[in-house]
């Protein structure tokens, strides 16, 4: 049983194949790192999973269906894509109102998620004033505002301090302990390697591997020399 | 769908941008009445207040809530790409034609507000002038209702007209500079080179809608031109309509269906 499925994916911007006949899975109840280097493909693969970029070819579904055809989307994906999507003169809470409203939950879940993430004492503060750190915290808060089955995250750990990111881990984990399922693109291998149960890495839009990191680090590599090797390789 | 209007409304009421842009309009309303009532019977001037004419064309001259109702629904649009706010919106309604018609129909209301304002103070600046100099009212309570729901007509189509230039022209800088320059000076030159094609064009559609005299509303060279008449309510709400519509088709089969990324 996959939850997310990718097949046959592929994105050309002009002369350029941002990615290339893509397939991967991702398990429920996982936290899966989508590890890539810069230019790999990743938060476009991300951006078509979630139906805001249109694919050359190919398919990406969470629960069987594309996500335009998903009943509830909040309430099945929750997504962190950039730390500043966010209209600089409107405060945290007045934009969390707006997504409430949008995913159609109960505004009193709002102070749920400012508390969750920390940022109940800035609520009130326009977002422009933000630190990158604490947009980050405001985007998990929105994406978690509906209670998601998924989360999908584009480089949620930018910006955040190493107490953050601390949080970040244990929220993490915690989502899955609780049955949600985690995509999380990075290209902090060494941070990312203390949270992630599977693996999916791409270079130049293709796939290299898919498995967990038990697996891809079995022969005594740590999940950085494995990348390395692997994008390595690819490139001969 | 009614909940995606509320979600774009409420987008309005949490920013700064909203009010400063209605003060902006009610501001430069009551200056330009002010103005315009200043100089009436004067040479170039508006007609004397002591007529129809005159007072006509102070009480009808809240152009300026057209305007801004049209630079507001350009924001509503263009503001999502201006600050990536966009993702956000697609993400929770992933559906685009949805989301254009919700912020259309959010154009036209918020529009309809600049509209009422810049008529109330019209209104407002027009009757202190003409109680001021002691002349008689010459104008009737059904007419200056109508009036009243023309500019709302009026400034809530050019609201969803903006709506729709945003999300065809999705710079917010680049829309909002060319609505100035459309209104204030395209329609001015095209105006008065060709006069019988002056009541077609979309600006001076919607001041026909609001009363106002046609000229009395334009700048430049178009203000003096005379001898076309302006269009019937029914014509003006049509023809502004049906811009709004064939725009938003043309963005709804184009800019809208584009990758954000």
């Amino acid at each position: 049983m996959t939850i997310i499925h990718i097949q046959g994916l592929r994105k050309r911007y002009g002369p350029v194949t941002a990615v290339d006949d893509l397939s991967f899975d991702v398990q429920p109840g996982t936290v899966t790192g989508f590890l890539g280097p810069n230019g790999a493909g990743k938060t476009t693969t991300l951006r078509m999973l979630l139906g805001l970029v249109a694919p050359d070819a190919g398919t990406a579904t969470v629960n069987g269906l594309s996500y335009g055809d998903l009943p509830e989307p909040l309430h099945q994906d929750g997504a962190v894509l950039e730390a500043s999507s966010f209209h600089p003169g409107r405060t945290a809470r007045a934009h969390l109102r707006i997504q409430a409203l949008a995913a159609d939950v109960d505004q009193s879940r709002i102070e749920d998620v400012l508390d969750l993430v920390g940022l109940a004492d800035a609520a009130g503060r326009r977002v422009g004033g933000f630190s990158l750190g604490m947009r980050q915290r405001l985007g998990l808060a929105t994406a978690l505002l509906a209670d998601p089955e998924v989360l999908i995250l584009d480089e949620p750990a930018n910006g955040l301090d190493p107490e953050g990111i601390r949080w970040l881990r244990g929220l993490l984990r915690g989502f899955a302990a609780e049955g949600g399922t985690v995509l999380v693109s990075s290209h902090m291998l060494a941070e990312v390697a203390q949270t992630i149960e599977s693996v999916v890495i791409i270079d130049r839009g293709h796939l290299l591997a898919q498995g967990s990191v038990a697996a891809l680090t079995a022969n005594g590599n740590d999940l950085e020399e494995a990348f390395f090797q692997l994008t390595r390789e690819a490139v001969r | 769908m009614t909940r995606l209007v509320r979600i774009e409304l409420l987008k309005l009421t949490s920013t700064r941008l909203t009010y400063g842009l209605l003060a902006t309009s009610v501001g430069l309303t009551v200056l330009w009445t002010v103005l315009e009532a200043s100089r009436a019977g004067q040479p170039n001037g508006p007609a004397a207040l002591t007529g129809s004419a005159g007072q006509t064309s102070i009480i009808t001259g809240g152009v300026w809530g057209l305007i801004l109702a049209a630079v507001l629904g350009v924001t509503i649009s263009s503001g999502e790409f201006r600050h990536h706010t966009a993702t956000l919106t697609y993400l929770a309604v992933p559906s685009r034609t949805r989301v254009l018609a919700a912020k259309g129909a959010a154009g036209g209301i918020a529009g309809a507000v600049f509209g009422l304002a810049g008529y109330a103070v019209t209104l407002t600046v027009g009757l202190i002038f003409v109680g001021a100099h002691g002349y008689h009212l010459a104008i009737g309570a059904g007419t200056l209702a109508d009036w009243g729901l023309g500019h709302l007509v009026g400034a809530a189509l050019l609201g969803v007209i903006g709506v729709v230039v945003g999300s065809l022209i999705r710079s917010q800088l680049a829309a909002v500079i060319g609505v100035f320059v459309w209104t204030i000076i395209i329609e001015s030159l095209i105006g008065g080179l060709f006069g019988s094609v002056r009541p077609y064009l979309p600006y001076t559609a919607a001041t026909a809608l609001a009363g106002t005299p046609l000229g009395s509303a334009s700048f430049g060279p178009s203000r003096g031109v005379s001898g076309v008449v302006p269009l019937p309510f029914a014509a003006a709400t049509a023809l502004l309509a049906a811009i709004a519509v064939a725009g938003a088709l043309v963005a709804a089969r184009t800019t809208i269906r584009r990758d954000v990324s």
